[in-house]
């Protein structure tokens, strides 16, 4: 995986933090405490659906999160990223990142892929998500991102 | 503490199961139309498939008793008796009840069906200083039913997770005079039992707690003279409450109540709406609910119950020789399959139809999002070749075969670094 612009390598760990934090094994939770750290307190998250687009504070994002965890809607989460274009200038980074969720770590299909596109603020001499948006309208398991991603080795 | 509130509006709600589910039906895998009765096969589209996907576990539909049990009301009574229980009942009700109440080891009220007696008993069960716990994957009837206690605070719980249960009794303390936990006893999708031995555990130690059972799907096949797994494990205790399901492996039609006293069944039939408010079951329902009751209480009943065990064994032992892992260890008439995706769902669910089977696919929202599924059940009117036959063509269109492994919570942790971007 290479990136088409130099950026700031801490960035990558931040990423890497995201979808830790949001990805959780069978019977547990997301590491909440972890989301409200890789999250920026002014944070908007923003997910378009086939019903409707949810506009969210990191709040809301969460109370999302644990309706549909304690609904039942998963039982578990697992999402990896599998591309990544970074734009990087001073204290701000915009982000492509393309992922997959899958049923488990060793599951053969993805679940789902998609994009998502994040926004990154530098607060404190750290790096923190202050943006983050995805068009489930678009995600599809057999998702081709060599179009999205030419110079990366984006799996088909 | 507060009833539960959901993040998506009830509309939301309906779009995403509505999109959902239109997706199985424009795959012409679900919504579909019988050209035949329930029994060893299914004619969907002029072609006969083998039925896999029944829950009228025993076979009994078109049992020679139940049938002329049917008839004879029907003769008897007409096709309908239209008039509030309230007011009048057909006599069948009576004799339906009294041979019920001798299979369960309990008093007994029918309903005209499982999801009428959760909406007849919980309103009147439930007091307005109790605090009701509900597991998650509960039957969806159960969630419906809890809207009409909306007045006491209401816990979702995660999937039968006794340490959960047992933190709300904690914290409970004194503030509530019971504490209920509504589940299922045979959860209609995954296959698994309620946790009883646990759930006895509980139950001795917290004398708070009360339970209420949905054991709709053990009902018949499973217990003394049928009584499914509820009453099996806590046959006499005073705080333990069962809905079951006339309408399934029983044979019939229905639902009923299985209560601790004469006083709280004659309450519901007083109280509970849909007792006064709610049509009765029609007169040959009736008639071959009473049969089924009765046949329940033959000594050669348990002897049919030995048959689907077999099957069970049969089937379960079949899956595990090919390395096919089922959501569950515990040997029901259901069988879950989780795949990775759910185009391997449609995929499977196709091949094993243009093969001869008739499986059905389960997807969000029957199941969590990350558990597209295969579900299958097994009912005495499966010949063992049958099973065999089935699970054979299910490893041979299952490729690739490690993709259907259960996961394993101690598995490893698997490098990120060959699956991320390297930054």
């Amino acid at each position: 995986m290479q990136t088409m612009l130099m950026y700031d390598s801490t960035i990558g760990e931040l990423l890497e933090r995201l979808y830790a934090v949001i990805s959780f094994e069978e019977g547990d939770e997301p590491a909440w405490d972890g989301l409200k750290q890789v999250f920026s307190e002014h944070a908007r998250i923003t997910r378009i659906s086939h019903e409707g687009t949810d506009y969210l504070s990191l709040s809301d994002f969460l109370a999302m999160t644990r309706s549909l965890v304690d609904a039942g809607a998963y039982t578990s989460f697992y999402e990896v990223e599998v591309a990544r274009r970074v734009e990087h200038f001073g204290n701000v980074a915009q982000v492509f990142s393309a992922y997959e969720t899958r049923r488990h770590r060793r599951a053969s299909q993805a679940l789902d892929r998609g994009v998502n596109s994040i926004q990154l603020i530098r607060e404190g001499g750290r790096w923190r998500v202050l943006g983050l948006l995805w068009d489930e309208t678009y995600t599809n398991p057999k998702l081709d991102f060599s179009a999205l991603f030419p110079t990366e080795d984006a799996r088909g | 503490m507060a009833k539960i509130r959901s993040f998506f509006s009830r509309t939301r709600k309906v779009q995403t199961a509505d999109r959902f589910v239109s997706e199985l039906q424009n795959e012409g895998i679900i919504m579909q139309r019988a050209g035949s009765g329930d029994g060893p096969e299914w004619v969907i589209d002029g072609s006969p498939l083998k039925n896999f996907g029944s829950c009228s576990y025993m076979g009994l539909e078109r049992h020679p008793l139940l049938l002329a049990g049917a008839e004879e009301a029907l003769r008897r009574y007409g096709s309908n008796f239209s008039i509030s229980r309230a007011y009048l009942q057909c006599s069948l009700y009576e004799e339906l009840e009294e041979a019920l109440g001798r299979a369960m080891g309990r008093h007994v009220i029918v309903t005209p069906s499982t999801t009428l007696a959760h909406l007849a008993a919980l309103p009147i069960l439930v007091g307005e200083r109790d605090l009701v716990l509900l597991d998650q994957f509960a039957h969806a009837s159960l969630h419906m039913a809890t809207e009409l206690i909306d007045d006491v605070p209401i816990e979702l719980v995660r999937h039968s997770r006794l340490d959960a249960i047992e933190r709300q009794l904690v914290e409970a303390g004194d503030r509530y005079d019971r504490v209920w936990y509504l589940c299922d006893g045979v959860y209609s999708m995954l296959g698994d039992f309620a946790p009883f031995a646990g759930l006895a555990t509980l139950l001795k130690r917290y004398p708070k707690l009360h339970l209420y059972v949905d054991d709709a799907h053990a009902m018949s096949w499973a217990g003394q003279s049928g009584r499914g797994m509820a009453l099996q494990h806590f046959p006499s205790s005073e705080r333990v409450f069962v809905a079951v399901s006339l309408s399934k492996a029983f044979g019939a039609t229905g639902g009923a109540l299985a209560l601790p006293s004469s006083e709280l069944k004659e309450r519901v039939r007083r109280c509970g709406g849909p007792m006064v408010f709610s049509g009765p079951i029609p007169p040959a329902g009736l008639g071959a609910a009473l049969a089924s009751a009765r046949l329940h209480l033959e000594p050669e009943f348990e002897t049919m119950q030995l048959e689907l065990g077999d099957r069970i064994e049969s089937a379960r032992t079949l899956l595990g020789e090919r390395g096919l892992a089922l959501a569950t260890d515990d040997a029901t008439p259901i069988f879950m399959l989780h795949y990775d995706a759910t185009w391997e769902v449609t995929n499977v669910i196709r091949a094993l139809r243009e093969r001869g089977f008739f499986c059905c696919p389960s997807t969000f929202p029957a199941v969590p999002m990350n558990k597209p599924s295969i579900r299958f059940t097994v009912s005495r009117h499966n010949s063992l070749p049958d099973i065999r036959e089935l699970v054979e063509h299910l490893s041979a269109v299952s490729a690739p075969r490690h993709s259907i492994v259960r996961p394993q919570a101690s598995e490893d942790e698997m490098s990120l670094e060959s699956q991320s971007a390297a930054g």
